[in-house]
Parts: C-alpha cells; structure tokens; sequence
C-alpha cells in the first residue's frame, strides 16, 4: 500500500520526521518497505523554479524545423526566451515552466542553454516529464485561470513523500489512506480528522427512473447501494487528481475513472463506475454466474465462470465478476454521459474462491477478500459524487438505492484488565488501556476493575478479549516487555532414543569421510524407467503432487538413490570427481490412507578415487568391499547387526550386490555396485559408483539400550588358523556360520583374513584363511581343549559343506 | 675435596693408593684404551684384554696364594680396587656409546617433517544439520523436547487447526504444494503442534525440526526448506517468556551481546503475533548492508498461541496458555556464515559442503 504524505496529511497532522515514523510504524505492526520521494526533489529552493508561465508568442526556430522559440511570461518583469519542441506549443497556452536552476525528477538540471543558436532560459513541460503520464506528445496545458509565475506546486503536488507499507492480512482498514492516517495518528499521538461528511448538490431527476437493482444472493452480497450521475463530460482529470493517482502508484484512466480510485485509496471501499448506457432492461441483478457464463474482463481476457462466483449483471448478461473487476462492456468510455456507481459489500470468502479460481486480482478483489466496513459505503457514494460533480460535471439523481441484509449487531468485547498482564506479562493501568482503544477508534466503559469495549465497524479483526489485549500490548509498546523464561516445572528436555541415534549415525558416516547432502524430496516421474524398476514394483509409484513446479519435481521420492546420482553427476560435471555422499531424509510411499507412508531413509553414494593418493601411497579406488566397509563400521558404532545376502535389485551389478537383513531377519536395505546402464540412464560418469540405501526406521530400532559389560580382560584368548578348501559357490559367510554353530560357545569370533582360488586348489573350489579365536569366561582355554573342539568343527563343517583342510 | 683445617684427611687418587708399579701401569693403561674406545666392539675388546680370564690383572689376583704373605693383603685389596674401578669405567663408557650410536640411527631417520601427512578422508555434515543441532541443543539445555510429524499433511493440520480455514486471506501468503482437497506438503513444521497437543497435556516444552514446502523458486526462495518450530504451553506463560526465551536463544546462538525486540506482526495461528529481531551481529546495531541500515535482522516470528487453537484440542485457553516460535534454519545458517545465496543449501556442491 501506497500513501503520499500529503494526501495522508489531509486526515493527519504528521509532525514527526519522516525518517522517525518508518521505525515507529514498523514497532507497531506495519511494516515500511520504504519512503521514497516522488515528483521533483522536494526542496523550496527546487520548488521555487517550477513556475506557471503564459506563451506571448510562438516562433519557428530560423535552425530547426521542429523546434520553436516561445516568449513566456513567468511573471518576471520581462518574458523569457525558451526553446521549445513540443509540437503543440502555441501563443496563448498557459504552461508549467521550469527556470534555469530546477531539477526535474529524473535529476537533470535546467540550466540556461544555446539552442541551435538560440538562447533558451528555461523549459516548458510535459506531463511525463513530471511524472503523470508514461509518455506525453506535447506540452501540459494549465487552467488558463493559473497566474504567470505562481509556483505549480501552490496548485498540484509536484513534489511528494510516498509512504510504502506491508499491511498484514487482517488489516483491510489500513488498505486505505485515512486509515493508515489513523494508524499514525494513534501511535504518534497526533490529531486525526474524524469528520467523514461530503455534501454534493443534487439533480432533479430521482435515481428511481434511472436503474432498478436486485440482489438475488444476499448471502454473497450483504450490501448494495448506487447512485446515478447524468450529464458527465468524460475527461482527463485535473493534475492534483493525476498527480495524487499517480503518487499512489496507479494510473490514471479518466476523471470518472480516476474519482473512484481516488474514493477507493482514501477510504479502502472500492467502487465502481458503469456507463449507465450500457445497462440493459434498467435493472442491476445480483447473482451468481449462470455455469459456463462468459465475460470479457477490463484486462481484456475472456473470463468462463461458474455457478459459485457472483456477477453484477443487467437484465441480459453478466457486467462486473463481483468485487473483482468490470466487464470490457460497461466500460466508462469518452463517449460516456450517464453513469452508474457502484459501492457493495462483498462475502470475503466468496471473493477469495472466485478470485483464485480465476487467477485474477485486483485493488478490489484485495480488499474484499479480506472483509470491508459495510458502513464505508455511503460516506464512499458521497466523496465519489462531490468529486465527479467538481471534477467531470452532471447531476446527482436524487436518492440512493441501498440493498441490503440486517446490519452486524455491534461488537462489544469485555477486557479484563488482570487478563492483559497475564498474557503480555507486564502489567498496564487500565485508564492506559482505555485511552489506547479510544484512539483506535473503539468506545470504552469502564466495567468495576474491567472494560467494556464497542469495537468500530472498520476493525473487523477485532472481535475478542485477545484481539483487544494485542491492541493494547501492541500500541502501549512491546519493547518495554521484560524478559522472563517460562518455568520447567515436569518432564525435562532431550532427544529420543531414535533421534539420538540418527545423529550417531550421521556422526559415524561423517567420521568414515562421507559428505551429507540434502536433496530436494521431489522425484521424477520418469526415474522407475531410469533404475530399470519391474513394472509392478512399488518404488515407481510415487506421490503425485497436483501442482508441481515442473515435471522433474512432480512426484514424492520414494528413494534417495536418484537424488544422490543426481548430486553425483552434477559434482563430477564440476571436476569433483571423489564423490564420497550421503543422506538421511524421507521417502514417501503410497498407501491405502488419506497420507503416505513416511520412512526416514539413509542413502550412501560413493564414486571415484576413495584417497587421492600422496607420496605416501598410491589411492585407493572406491569399490563394493569399501562401501561394506562402511556399513559395517555403521553397523559396529551402533551395536546393530547387519547381514549380507545376494540380493536382485534391477538398477544394481547384478554380481556385486547384496541385500541387507537386521538381527531379527528384516530387510533393511541393500548394498550394491550401481548397474552401468543405470550410470548411464543418470549421466554419471565414472567407473564405478558404489551405492546403499537402508531405511533407518527399522535399522536403528535395534541399537536403544545399554551395552552391558563383557569380561574379556580375565581370560585370554586363543587363536588358531585354519585353511579349508570348500566349493568356489559356497559364500564365505556360509562357511562362517557353519565354523561357528559348530565350535558353540567357547568358539569367539571367526575372521576371514585371505581368499585363494586357483591350480593348487583344483577347478571350482576355493580356499579360505580363517582366524579362530576361542575364549571361555571362566578359565584360560588350554591347548589340548582347543585342539579337541577344532577337530570336531573340522568333522563337522566337512560333513556340511564338504570343506577340506588345505594341504 | 678436604676441609680447610683438618679433619678428615683428603681421599687419595686411585693413582696414589696403587703402589705396586706394575697394577698401576695396568690401570693407566687400561683407563686410557677404555677412554679411547670409539664403539661398542673395541669397547669390549678392552674389557676382555683387561678383565677377562687371560689378562694381566685376573692372572696377578689368582697368583695371589702364591705370593708372599706380606703381600697378600696389598695385592687383593688394590687389585679387586682396581678392577671394580675398570669395571664402572666401562660401564660408563658403555652408556655414552650406546647413547650415541642411539643418537646415530635416530639422525639417520630424519624426515622432511614438512611434507604432508596421511591423507585421511575428512567427513562433513551438512550445514543446515550443524545448525539443527545446535538449535536444538540449546532448547534442549532449556528444557525441551524434540518433536516430529509428517511432511505430507493433512489441510485440517496445517491450515483448519492453525485457525487459517478455507478462504482465509493468510493462506495466499502460504503457496501451498497440492497433493489433492485435503493433502498437501505442508507450508512449516507447525501442523506438529496440533499433533502432539492432541497427544499430550499440557506442559508441553518442544521444538520442531522439519523439511517444510512452499511452492516458491527464485534468489531467496526455494520450493523445500527447512524450520524449527517451537511451543511452550503451560499455566501462566506469557508474551515477557517468549521475550526471554527467545533472547536466551540468540545469545546462544549469535553471542552474549544480542538484543532481541519484538515487532507486532500477524499469523493466525498466535495472538498477538510478533516478528523477532536480533541485533546485527555484523555492525553490532549500527546500520550496515546486511541489516540494510537498520541495526537489527529478522530471524523468526513467534507469538503467543492463538485461543482458537487451543479449542481445537480441547485446552482451555483459561486455563493453559503458551507461546510458539517459527524460524528458518537456513536463514540462521546465512546469517551466522555469512552465506549469500539460498540455493547454495540444495544444490550440494562439494565445493560448498566440505568448506563447514
């Protein structure tokens, strides 16, 4: 919202200096984006050099065919000479003259100049050079009425302060210039103009004989009035109503036009002005809009709307979307002499619907939607009809036809006063308080320790005992609040075991070397295709958004895998080759439900060298055994187990994949080498990229509680070697378990330390290097006991799987 | 070594004590071969030519018994002195060769202490997950919980229950990602104080870390972001609380010297609505290009929990009364980092990961 200082001080007296008053509106609620001067700098001295000026004569200049040389009379003791190369220049014209010294508001300076030849002592203007027009062909013809040399800015603001705020939704009130004068006049303390009376002359002829109106849809339109004005010359309006339009930020149209935008910033009620003309059958209908009725808006776009959008229509079709905009129609044009205006109450909600269905917003439909005064309307008919009168001439028909439904019951709102200190948290006399609400314009009774309130009905947020203490703590000033911390009397602060062991997890990643990346949630519809997922596998089916942003964001992930591919090309493609990643986030799966399944996921991207390599040592390549490496370390730091079976992911290495299993045999995720067509599908260029995803829901569950305590300082341990010989497809996981359900409890811990496969061994077989440790918690093991319990393995495992001692 | 005017004598020399010539020639010379060992082996060369089972000295103190009574004495008591002196000698000379032959091979290990060491890979959290946590722990230090729910919400969580109904105006400030009617991504991590008062009564201390979605792209928008929701209900919680909890924050969070002010704001949720200013940390609320000149940067907004809330899970706002707080996470990490650009959060270029 826009407000010029000089139409805000028609309603206040604004003492403050502007730079005070941004700080002190901001204090309060309103936020200043910023108060920026409009028109020509403002100083008397500047000010002193926009004069008005009389052409004496007009001349072709002897050098320049579009020029002429003017002799203008600025109310010095001779005329001056100016150049001048508007087309329309002409003896006789009364002009806006700036003289040699004057800034214009571009910040060029006007100094005496040789114009071709000729010596020119000023400029004339035209209105874009001042600012109210785009652009302008000729000079700005004043009022002939205007003396040479008055200053222009004794007629119309030249020069301006514009106020710019961000109003919070609930305050429509504010969404006008008187009551954003009433703001300041509260918070500074300044006298504000209450007086709202505009008297006008009236015609002859009764509004009756004019225009017939009917509201068929009360529910949608509580208020209805209009007046007829006849006999209008349609016109550009006079420069202090395009400057003041202008300086608010809008465009002027014509002066009819340009009255109800004016009516509309000073008072917030919109109106709205039909070429009476135009109306068929006589008659206003209120309704909502036949299904599939078509108007063709002010912004010229062809509007279809339905049945649950309310028009202003005549007897045969619909003229204005209600509260929105007018129809292309009804339009006031040049030729316009009867008018018909328009001031309505609209349902907010209804003007929000309609107004988003259609995408179209306007000044109207902004305020509407946040809820009006109905009791704006006639004090808005009545300054709109004193103007047009003044400004564009004809006669106010006689009456005003005002429909409407019963008027709101008054607000009255008792404030107890105990209840202000037990929510700000600082306590406020009450005659403060009082004083504070009548400012804001509500009427306050005392009521024994408490107060009785009656709101005004231009404060329509304000309709409980809390909406009056944010008043009273707001205004009274919330930096004088003291600063307390709320007692902690049960419970007491900490993470769950949950999150406590996600940070671990994070943690235990980060310590391995791995970067965390956040990846956006969305997916792509099109990634099943990419990870090469069977068609019924669920992973492709993932959340559809209804309004996505664009095609690649449309959907819910219901994996990190593509956003981690994703995050892996884009790195390489900036020569970050060592792309060592993670991520913990939330997937989304479809179910039955109203919502998704949410899981929180972890994913694991590992591609390029894993060290760079230094004098030290040559790299390490990153490859499926790091990749296990890592999990297990995961696994290990959170006292979780992990178990590795072949797995048959499509977008995985076929050979060099693995699902994973937890302690009571749920799946938990997989491990695996990512296929090179899936590398491919992604663009990820590199050799090999090692991927995991696990879903931490399930895996972490496993790692809550204490780890109790396990003597292996009292006994030592034995170790044995053992070199079996067993079939190449046996996995050595296989044989591990086989060792040690066999060797029982006494049996520790067996290790894999070395793999051998080859002509010593025989085709199809291979050799595995095992470490045994044995340990007994109650006596140091002895050699013989070892030796026994290591051939009863050996029997066994040989029985099981075939296993031979290597020679 | 004597004291002046008498007393005890003065020791004699080993020297002097020796009176037979020939022990005290062994005893010089052997002195000056164990002196003049240069390393171990000549040192033991020594010991042996003058100590072992074929020297001069082993052979005189065995030839003992043979030798006249008279002498006996002499020859055994300054002969085993003798020895035991060669014997500490070589000892001595044993520990300064080994010191330095020691001293030797360390020399020869010398490295270009310079050159650099292993590179072991360093891992890096995310900076919006180091700024969660340390937002976290600080209100956990005051006494809160942590608190989750869905990023997929219902219309009735994140608007209906937060006193924003259908075709309130609020809503258009929210643009809001649509699954269907009633689904949506949710526009902050506020649904999650509906939930876990519809849970749990009062007291309630949480704060709510969470992705948040709001259908927005540009410079200081991005469509996913991430916020800390806070909520205290209790009896007797006040707007003076809020003040104080949030300056409790900031300190924490920015330093000691912070001042936090409260400009009235509006959400529908909290009445009366604040917006929260800190003091900037950059010009310590002189005005600079961060604060754009105005001393203070807007970190969060907060307010005191609107009562209509409270009537949609059945708290009686008579009763009960609390505040809640909202904050970007992303913009505390900007603000704390100085990091220019929003998007720089999503992307996940290494170049920018590795450096927190």
């Amino acid at each position: 919202m826009k407000a010029p200082l000089s139409w805000l001080r028609e309603f206040v007296s604004i003492d403050t200096r502007i730079g005070e008053l941004g700080p002190r509106l901001a204090l309060t609620g309103t936020e200043v984006e910023r108060i920026s001067p409009v028109g020509v700098p403002g100083d008397p001295e500047n000010l002193s050099r926009f004069v008005v000026g009389k052409v004496l004569a007009c001349d072709r200049h002897p050098n320049a065919d579009k020029l002429s040389v003017c002799k203008v009379d600025v109310g010095e003791a001779s005329p001056r000479t100016i150049v001048c190369g508007a087309p329309n220049v002409a003896a006789g014209q009364t002009v806006a003259v700036v003289l040699p010294g004057g800034t214009m508001p571009d910040g060029t300076r006007i100094r005496d100049a040789k114009l071709r030849g000729v010596e020119s002592s000023g400029m004339i203007m035209s209105e874009a050079e001042l600012g109210l027009a785009a652009k302008s062909s000729g000079t700005m013809e004043l009022p002939p009425s205007w003396e040479a040399g008055e200053l222009l800015s004794h007629y119309f603001a030249i020069a301006d302060d514009v106020l710019e705020v961000e109003v919070t939704p609930n305050r429509p009130d504010c969404l006008s210039v008187r009551g954003l004068a009433r703001e300041i006049a509260v918070i500074t303390g300044a006298a504000f103009d209450e007086d709202l009376r505009f008297t006008h002359p009236w015609g002859d002829r009764p509004i009756d004989a004019d225009i017939f109106i009917e509201v068929r849809d009360p529910d949608l339109c509580p208020r209805y009035a209009a007046r007829v004005i006849r006999g209008v010359t349609v016109a550009d309006s006079p420069l202090w109503l395009k400057a003041k339009i202008s300086h608010a930020g809008m465009r002027p149209v014509n002066n009819v036009v340009d009255v109800t935008n004016y009516a509309l910033w000073a008072l917030g009620q919109p109106l709205h002005a039909f070429d009476l003309r135009t109306i068929r059958g006589g008659r206003i209908v209120v309704r909502r809009a036949f299904p599939g009725e078509k108007i063709t808006t002010l912004d010229n776009q062809d509007r279809v709307l339905s049945e649950d959008m309310l028009v202003i229509a005549d007897a045969e079709r619909a003229s204005v979307v209600a509260g929105i905009m007018g129809g292309i129609d009804s339009e006031v044009t040049n030729d316009t002499t009867d008018v018909l205006l328009e001031a309505a109450n609209f349902a907010a909600p209804s003007i929000m619907r309609t107004s988003s269905a259609l995408g179209l917003r306007s000044e109207a439909s902004t305020r509407y939607e946040k809820g009006l005064d109905r009791e704006m309307i006639p004090v808005a008919l009545d300054m709109a009809c004193k103007l047009l009168v003044e400004v564009c001439g004809g006669e106010v028909s006689v009456g005003t036809i005002d429909v409407r439904t019963e008027p709101l019951p008054d607000v009255v709102i008792g404030l107890r006063t105990a209840r202000v200190e037990a929510t700000l948290g600082l306590a406020i006399e009450r005659d403060e308080m009082a004083d504070i609400l009548t400012r804001l314009g509500c009427m306050v009774l005392a009521d024994g320790n408490n107060l009785r309130v009656k709101v005004p009905t231009f404060r329509i947020d304000l309709e409980r005992e809390i909406d009056l203490i944010e008043e009273v703590g707001r205004i009274h000033g919330l930096d004088v609040i003291p600063s307390t911390l709320p007692a902690r009397r049960e419970g007491r602060g900490g993470l769950t075991a949950f999150q406590a062991a996600r940070r671990k997890a994070e943690d235990l990643l980060a310590g391995c070397g791995l970067v965390e990346t956040i990846n956006y949630s969305f997916g792509d519809g099109r990634w099943g295709d990419q990870l090469r997922l069977d068609a019924t596998d669920p992973r492709r089916r993932g959340l559809p958004i209804a309004n996505p942003l664009s095609i690649d964001q449309s959907v819910m992930r219901t994996m990190l895998l593509p956003g981690l591919l994703q995050t892996a090309r884009a790195n390489i493609s900036v020569r970050e080759t060592r792309v060592h990643i993670f991520e913990v986030g939330r997937v989304f799966r479809p179910v039955g439900s109203q919502l998704p399944e949410e899981r929180t996921h972890l994913g694991i991207l590992l591609s390029g060298q894993w060290d760079e390599g230094s004098w030290l040592n040559t790299g390490i390549s990153v490859d499926y055994f790091l990749g296990k490496g890592i999990l297990e370390r995961l696994a290990q730091g959170l006292n979780v187990e992990l178990h590795y079976a072949p797995a048959e992911e499509p977008f995985l290495h076929p050979g060099k994949s693995a699902a994973l299993s937890d302690r009571q045999g749920r799946t938990v995720g997989w491990l695996g080498e990512i296929h090179p067509s899936v590398l491919q599908e992604f663009d990820v260029r590199s050799e090999s990229v090692i991927v995991s995803e696990i879903d931490l829901d399930t895996f972490l569950e496993d790692c809550a509680g204490a780890t109790m305590f396990k003597d292996l300082l009292a006994y030592p341990r034995v170790e044995q070697d053992l070199a079996l010989v067993v079939d190449a497809a046996i996995p050595s996981s296989v044989v591990v378990v086989e060792l040690r359900v066999a060797g029982g409890e006494l049996l520790e811990e067996v290790r894999v330390f070395d793999v051998y496969e080859g002509p010593q061994v025989g085709e199809g077989r291979k050799s595995l290097a095992l470490r045994l440790s044995f340990r007994s918690s109650e006596r140091t093991l002895s050699e013989t006991e070892v030796n026994e319990i290591r051939s009863l393995i050996l029997a066994k495992v040989s029985a099981r799987l075939g296993a031979q001692l290597r020679a | 070594m004597g004291l002046e005017g008498g007393g005890i004598a003065a020791q004699p020399s080993i020297s002097e004590q020796i009176s037979r010539p020939d022990l005290r020639a062994i005893y010089s010379h052997a002195m000056e071969s164990i002196a003049t060992a240069t390393d171990l082996a000549s040192l033991d060369a020594a010991r042996v030519r003058f100590l072992g089972r074929k020297a001069e000295l082993t052979a005189l103190l065995r030839s003992i018994p043979e030798l006249p009574v008279a002498e006996r004495p002499e020859v055994g008591k300054i002969g085993n002195l003798v020895r035991r002196e060669l014997e500490a000698a070589i000892e001595a000379r044993r520990e300064e060769l080994e010191a330095g032959e020691l001293m030797l091979g360390l020399e020869k290990d010398r490295v270009d202490i310079s050159l650099p060491g292993w590179t072991l890979p360093l891992g890096h959290l995310h900076l919006v997950t180091q700024t969660r946590r340390e937002i976290e722990d600080i209100f956990i230090g005051m006494g809160y919980e942590v608190a989750d729910g869905p990023e997929v919400e219902t219309d009735y969580y994140n608007f209906e229950a937060l006193n924003t109904p259908a075709d309130h105006p609020a809503r258009s400030l929210h643009d809001t990602f649509f699954v269907n009617d009633q689904v949506l991504l949710r526009t902050h991590t506020s649904p999650v104080q509906i939930r876990t008062m519809e849970r749990q009564r009062p007291p309630i201390h949480i704060i709510i870390p969470g992705k948040a979605y709001r259908r927005d792209s540009d410079a200081t928008h991005t469509p996913m972001f991430h916020q800390v929701e806070g909520l205290v209900v209790g009896e007797h919680v006040t707007l003076a609380d809020l003040k104080g909890t949030l300056e409790t924050f900031a300190r924490a969070m920015f330093g000691s010297e912070r001042q936090v002010r409260l400009r009235p704001h509006f959400f529908p949720f909290t009445e009366p609505s604040v917006e929260v200013d800190v003091s900037c940390m950059i010009c310590e609320g002189a005005g600079c290009r961060l604060c754009k000149k105005s001393g203070w940067l807007e970190i969060l907004g907060a307010g005191m929990v609107d009562p209509n809330v409270f009537g949609f899970v059945d708290y009686d706002p008579e009763v009960y009364s609390g505040f809640a707080f909202g904050m970007g996470i992303e913009r505390i990490a900007m603000l704390k980092h100085g990091v220019n650009d929003l998007r720089l959060f999503f992307e996940n270029d290494l170049r920018f990961l590795r450096q927190f």
